[in-house]
């Protein structure tokens, strides 16, 4: 066998010197956690001469920060360490999509900017942080400098769950969540999103309660590779309805979500699709209760 | 580069992204999954694959509680679970009410065991061996 050449490796500290080896690479490999490799069935030996930068030393990407209206995380941010130091400051429905990851393992290996940064897949930080209303500060790399542009979570993908700047040059350096939440948090994956892409559902939903209606609410499902689905105008008719609802009229709202769903994203299996409408459907019985005790 | 260059013979050959769980080695005494960690990140890094944990005294308490519970994992996935068992029994033992009053969460723990797919044992068996290797632990601690 040949030996597997090594191809070049830079390990900036600061986002200067990160910009300094822009203006000297082209198209450098940003590395994170290394997380997605995980999925990856031909990444070794890899043929790619790509030079890779290591994004572990730069401190300014590894802070949590908190003031009065928001909360700034690092992209470098492990899941691992987000949990144990944002516990009382993060959403639920973060610290269950965190908290869904596989094992103290993966969770200190997986960075909140990799995850987000995934080119092909949506998994359960994307997801959670779209219901969230959460922005990333995405650096772009333009006429040889960086421009900083705040971009919502859910606008950086297209309906496939694909990466839209997965052809660009840019580094995301942080996430920003306001910190007016809805009381209302669910988080579900079912099944492992890498081993199971097939039958894996990926589903959020948060809302404020407001007596009989429902304000701000958000819902996203992500299907692993194949799609992305957020609806606005699902989350317009949610905020039309007073609670309780009607069960048959739960039962034909999740219905009309799946034929959304279904004719948005041809590649859901069936499976998922009915898995996501028992899902949803469980969640509006669950407000049923909650208006009802 | 630890099969190829350095000769380990616990692990298998990669999973091909399908996530096995099955290379799971020590650095810096935290259980990591070697597939996803490149060389770059190890300057400096105290590296134990199985090969030299198994000698020693943590490995006893795990070995021990294979043969308390009559089951042990196949050949092929025996060095990663234990590592997993291990890395396991270090969160556990790092959590003074876990250390002190015994307690565990069952649940977090199938979910930590899941991370290796071999399917060899059943959950419930495995989590009956890391919680039995736990107590082992403890005793042992508690006499130091």
């Amino acid at each position: 066998m040949e030996p597997t050449r090594s191809p070049m490796i830079h390990q900036p500290r600061t986002l200067n010197e990160l910009s300094l080896l822009f203006q000297r690479i082209e198209k450098p490999l940003l590395w994170a956690g290394g997380t997605y490799l995980m999925s990856k069935s031909e990444y070794y030996p890899s043929s790619s001469n790509r030079q890779i930068i290591d994004l572990a030393e730069i401190e300014e990407l590894k802070r949590i920060n908190r003031t009065d209206r928001y909360i700034d995380i690092g992209s470098m941010v492990n899941a691992s360490s987000l949990l144990s130091a944002g516990k009382l400051i993060l959403p639920s429905i973060l610290k269950s999509a965190l908290g869904s990851i596989i094992g103290h393992i993966t969770r200190r290996q997986i960075t909140i900017g990799g995850s987000v940064c995934e080119p092909e897949s949506r998994v359960a930080f994307s997801t959670a942080l779209s219901v969230l209303d959460a922005q990333a500060e995405i650096r772009q790399w333009e006429d040889g400098r960086f421009t900083a542009t705040w971009i919502p979570v859910n606008r950086l993908y297209d309906k496939d769950g694909s990466l839209l700047l997965r052809n660009t040059a840019f580094v995301l350096t942080k996430i920003r969540l306001g910190l007016e939440w809805g009381d209302f948090q669910r988080f579900v994956l079912i099944d492992n999103p890498i081993r199971k892409p097939d039958t894996a559902i990926l589903v959020a939903f948060q809302a404020t309660r407001n007596q009989t209606a429902l304000t701000k609410v958000r819902f996203s499902a992500s299907f692993p590779k194949k799609a992305f689905y957020i609806s606005p105008e699902l989350e317009n008719q949610l905020s039309l309805l007073s609670f309780p609802v009607h069960p048959d009229r739960v039962n034909s709202i999740s219905y009309e979500m799946v034929h959304d769903l279904t004719n948005r994203h041809e590649s859901i299996t069936e499976f998922q699709a009915e898995r996501t409408r028992r899902v949803f459907e469980s969640f509006l019985h669950e407000l049923n209760i909650q208006t009802l005790s | 580069m630890l099969i190829e260059d350095v000769g380990v013979k616990s692990m298998l050959s990669h999973c091909r992204g399908k996530a096995c769980g099955n290379c799971i080695v020590l650095v810096n005494d935290v259980a990591v999954l070697s597939c996803i960690v490149p060389a770059f990140r190890l300057k400096d890094a105290k590296i134990r694959t199985f090969e030299t944990f198994q000698r020693t005294r943590l490995c006893r308490d795990i070995e021990r509680a294979y043969r308390a519970t009559g089951n042990k994992p196949c050949p092929d996935c025996y060095p990663s679970k234990t590592l997993l068992i291990e890395s396991i029994l270090t969160e556990l033992m790092s959590s003074t009410r876990s250390r002190e009053e015994g307690t565990v969460d069952e649940k977090a723990i199938m979910q930590e065991l899941s991370l290796n797919t071999c399917p060899c044992m059943d959950a419930t068996e495995l989590l009956a061996i890391t919680i039995q290797a736990f107590e082992y632990r403890r005793r042992r601690r508690g006499t130091n």
